[in-house]
């Protein structure tokens, strides 16, 4: 089993928190409209070079009251469509007060995951804080951050810091759905994280990758690409981030070094500057 | 009712078997590597139901077989989803390549699909030697030389002992396939792999505890496993398993299966350490409590 002795509590708290716990009759509620209202054909997969597809959402709270509109902006957010369809995540949403950018419904399939990534780059200087509220996951479900793997247990809102670079999976479902709200910093937010907390159980600290491991990584990927399956290359490589601690941005370094070895440098150009934008550090637009 | 609206049910109605049997297609024909994909068993037959599973041979050119069999398990669980490394199947008949098992999560459900990969000389002979159809031919006027390298590799592979790892995966996927025969109604498949089942439980038992064993099958466990508390409670457990009603139940797999667990939790922890959160997702696809 993986340790959980090294992690440093104080840094992971500043990336991630529980808040409040949920009641589970609320819960059950909660999930139930989440599995039951939304039209499978509505779910929209924005994002797109966040994510290895598999990851969707609908808006709850927006600058359009469209569900469908979901790439997140600065506004004074309306209720969709959709939320006026789920009363009991409406009341849950107006309950806490709030000051909300954006609340969306998150679906995460099997064998899906947002990429190693930093957020709210686009946005502009306000201080705001991503909760999530998990309403149904599974044990393959998990956060990493700060090279920490963290099981999102339902039942609780939690805080993540999205500036933190992190990244999301689900490798072997059933789908995980989360409730993400982005809200403005205010004095009830800092009420709410007065008192936040992390559980030893619910974080495992990832190894260090040896350099052994990651030549043997790279070998087998390199390996794919040379029988065609690009990628399926770089998926095995970005899956490392999940259980592995490494610095920031060495996958996106080890798939650029792939496509060196493959000679096609139009490819590891490409994922150095994929690298830049996930990462926040190039002045990009357009994360999650 | 419209000829549109009739293709259109028919569409949303077609068994996930056939997405998969697509996706499956579409990812493993990107490589030049692949030569053939061959369709076999019922999908083969037209005699497909819900439950049938997708069964593939592969064609690989012979000079990029191994390195093929190499990235295989990564392949399938980056591409299509594959929950546990693929089965070594042992039931398959010997054809000149290698024989693979795996469990797909596709669409909530879990799918088996089974692959059947050999070099791009032997395909020739595996075609004459089971019922299948060709759904992706790369060159129809190519010739494809033996290699004897990927002879030499299907052989050692073969004839390479099982880690417990290996075993837990092959009580796993056993034990999804009499699921599936306890769903169809199908009791002598199940008879027969219930005991594949307990035999499994038996090797990981043997692989663990007596590891240089040279007594053939279930000969002398009683002499070279009982005689430790540890060894006892395995071969208690094993005695549990073999003293259940000879068609599989429901609740026969279950106790069955957590059986399997408590016997690799105490022998082998780290394959259970490896495999938890694929034993978790195997429990909820199959429904088990």
């Amino acid at each position: 089993m993986l340790s959980t002795a090294d992690v440093d509590n104080e840094v992971l708290l500043g990336q991630i928190a529980c808040l409040q716990s949920i009641d589970t009759m609320v819960l059950e509620r909660l999930r139930h409209e989440a599995l039951t209202v939304p039209d499978e054909q509505m779910w929209v997969a924005e994002y797109s070079r966040y994510q290895s597809g598999g990851w969707s959402t609908l808006s709850l709270l927006n600058d359009s009251g469209v569900p469908t509109d979901v790439r997140i902006s600065d506004c004074t957010p309306v209720e969709t469509t959709l939320l006026q369809r789920m009363p009991a995540t409406r009341k849950l949403l107006a309950s806490l007060g709030l000051r909300y950018m954006w609340v969306r419904l998150a679906r995460l399939g099997p064998n899906s995951f947002l990429w190693e990534h930093r957020d709210y780059d686009e946005l502009d200087g306000s201080e705001r804080q991503r909760l999530h509220i998990p309403l149904m996951t599974n044990s393959s479900a998990t956060l990493v951050t700060g090279g920490v793997r963290v099981s999102l247990r339902p039942g609780r809102i939690w805080r993540l810091t999205p500036t933190h670079v992190h990244g999301a999976c689900n490798l072997l479902g059933p789908d995980r759905y989360h409730l993400l709200l982005d809200c403005y910093a205010d004095d009830r937010l800092a009420e709410l994280a007065a008192n936040e907390w992390v559980d030893e159980a619910d974080i495992v600290q990832l190894p260090e990758a040896t350099e052994a491991e990651l030549q043997g990584r790279f070998r087998k990927a390199l390996s794919l690409a040379r029988l065609g399956y690009h990628q399926s290359a770089e998926s095995y490589l970005l899956r490392l981030f999940y259980e592995r601690s490494l610095p920031e941005g060495r996958i996106y370094d080890l798939i650029a070094e792939l496509y060196d070895a493959l000679g096609d440098f139009g490819a590891s150009g490409q994922w150095r500057t994929n690298k830049m934008t996930l990462l926040g550090v190039a002045g990009s637009r357009g994360t999650a | 009712m419209s000829l549109p609206a009739l293709s259109k049910l028919a569409e949303a109605n077609r068994p996930e078997q056939f997405a998969l049997l697509e996706h499956a297609t579409e990812r493993f024909t990107r490589s030049s590597a692949v030569t053939a994909l061959l369709v076999r068993g019922s999908l083969a037959r037209g005699t497909a139901d819900r439950l049938s599973d997708v069964d593939f041979v592969v064609g690989v050119e012979d000079s990029q077989f191994e390195e093929f069999i190499s990235v295989l398990d990564a392949l399938v669980t980056t591409d299509l989803g594959g929950i546990l490394p693929g089965w070594q199947d042992t039931i398959v008949g010997s054809m000149g390549g290698l024989g693979y098992v795996y469990l797909i999560g596709w669409s909530g459900h879990l799918q088996q699909l089974d692959l059947y990969v050999a070099p791009a000389s032997a395909i020739s002979r595996v075609q004459e030697r089971t019922a299948c159809q060709p759904i992706f031919t790369r060159d129809p006027a190519a010739v494809y030389e033996p290699d004897l390298g990927a002879a030499r590799f299907v052989a050692e592979t073969m004839a390479m002992p099982r880690s417990c790892e290996d075993l837990l995966i092959e009580a796993l996927v056993v034990g999804y396939l009499i699921r599936k025969r306890i769903t169809r109604g199908q009791e002598f498949i199940a008879y027969s792999e219930g005991f594949l089942f307990n035999t499994a439980a038996k090797n990981l038992i043997k692989t663990a505890l007596a590891p240089t064993s040279t007594f053939y099958g279930w000969y002398q466990l009683k002499e070279e496993i009982g005689t430790t508390p540890i060894g006892r409670e395995c071969l208690n457990h094993l005695m549990a398993l073999i003293s259940t009603p000879a068609i599989p139940t429901l609740a026969s797999l279950t106790e069955g299966l957590d059986r399997v667990f408590a016997v690799a939790n105490m022998v082998a922890p780290e394959a259970v350490d490896n495999l938890r959160e694929a034993i978790d997702a195997f429990r909820y696809y199959l429904e088990l409590p």
